[in-house]
């Protein structure tokens, strides 16, 4: 099974998939964001994310990536996580977005994407109320846009893959 | 001819607008699960008013039980985006305002020249599309009760999932 993993880091990531340079919102360098499509996780911070969100031909687009500190999670069934996916599913879609998971159960972060008339949204990302939030400009090339999550649905995707993917991954077996 | 929209018939994989104007295929929207599939003339319609209410009790359930609901209207995305906000519903509106897939499924309500809604109905779908029970919701009483809901997202959910029986030692 192939995996997509997402990193913020220093320089340029040897062996990624894409990645394009950050800026923060005065401008200055931020590092880069990285993503891999492999099953072994690229390097030491790499959180899994939905591959859907990942476009070698995406546009220039501000992010807010929700980051907590190592070692800093949250179980996908705590109630902040699940209100925060509810609040995405109720509110205005955004280009895209992703939680971000290193295990099958905890939440480590989330990535909102965002253009044009959204990019004010991003200040009020659901998932910022979880852990802190920095709002980055992302250069071509890493981020694309994503039909808005299905809902009502908000269980499983934590469990198997990163929410908003909304498939069991033994679907096949399923129906 | 308009399609056969009778249980056991595969319900046609539509594709439409979603309320931020992304176009969205039925089967797609399904995501391996049961599926309420919501006609409704339009947010104007108080009888639609009263039955959304009762949709919306039943979207803490879906949310936890791997069911989707899809509501149809001939309403424009920017119509359904601010009708799903106020309702404070979290599931996908499809739009219909070229009133393409309403001739395609038959189901035009024909007693309304003015706005030519879709006729209120109410389809539980297998994941497949497979039409499970189809409600005819002209009459309100027509419509399906919260609790034959439950039953059908039951039935279906019994029938698709391998493990419905708990795996329990």
């Amino acid at each position: 099974m192939t995996r997509c993993w997402l990193a913020l880091v220093a320089e340029q990531a040897a062996g990624a998939t894409v990645q394009a340079e950050v800026r923060n919102a005065d401008g200055e360098p931020a590092g880069w964001l990285a993503a891999w499509r492999q099953r072994a996780k690229p390097v030491r911070d790499a959180r899994r994310i939905d591959e859907r969100i990942i476009d070698p031909a995406g546009t220039p687009a501000w992010i807010s990536l929700v980051l907590p500190a190592s070692g800093a999670l949250l179980a996908f069934d705590d109630l902040a996580v699940q209100h925060a996916r509810r609040r995405v599913l109720a509110e205005p879609p955004q280009d895209a977005v992703s939680t971000l998971m290193r295990d099958a159960s905890h939440f480590e972060g989330a990535i909102t994407v965002a253009r044009g008339a959204g990019v004010p949204r991003l200040a009020d990302d659901p998932f910022a109320r979880i852990f802190p939030a920095r709002i980055l400009r992302v250069g071509a090339g890493v981020l694309g846009a994503v039909a808005a999550p299905a809902g009502p649905t908000i269980e499983r995707y934590g469990s198997a893959n990163p929410w908003p993917w909304d498939r069991f991954e033994r679907l096949e077996h399923r129906t | 001819m308009s399609v056969d929209l009778s249980p056991g018939r595969p319900f046609p994989d539509i594709e439409l607008a979603d309320h931020a104007s992304s176009p969205r295929r039925l089967s797609e929207l399904t995501a391996g699960d049961p599926v309420v599939l919501q006609f409704f003339r339009g947010w104007w319609c108080p009888k639609e008013q009263a039955f959304f209410r009762r949709l919306i009790t039943l979207q803490d359930e879906a949310e936890v039980a791997y069911s989707r609901i899809v509501s149809v209207s001939v309403d424009p995305p920017a119509v359904s985006a601010a009708f799903r906000a106020g309702l404070g519903a979290r599931w996908t509106f499809l739009s219909d305002p070229d009133r393409s897939a309403q001739a395609e499924l038959g189901l035009r309500e024909t007693t309304d020249t003015l706005n030519d809604p879709y006729v209120p109905a109410v389809f539980s779908l297998l994941p497949d599309l497979t039409i499970h029970r189809a409600y005819d919701g002209y009459w309100f009483w027509g419509r399906p009760t919260a609790e034959e809901l439950r039953r059908d997202m039951r039935e279906i959910s019994a029938a698709i999932r391998a493990d419905w029986a708990a795996p329990a030692a």
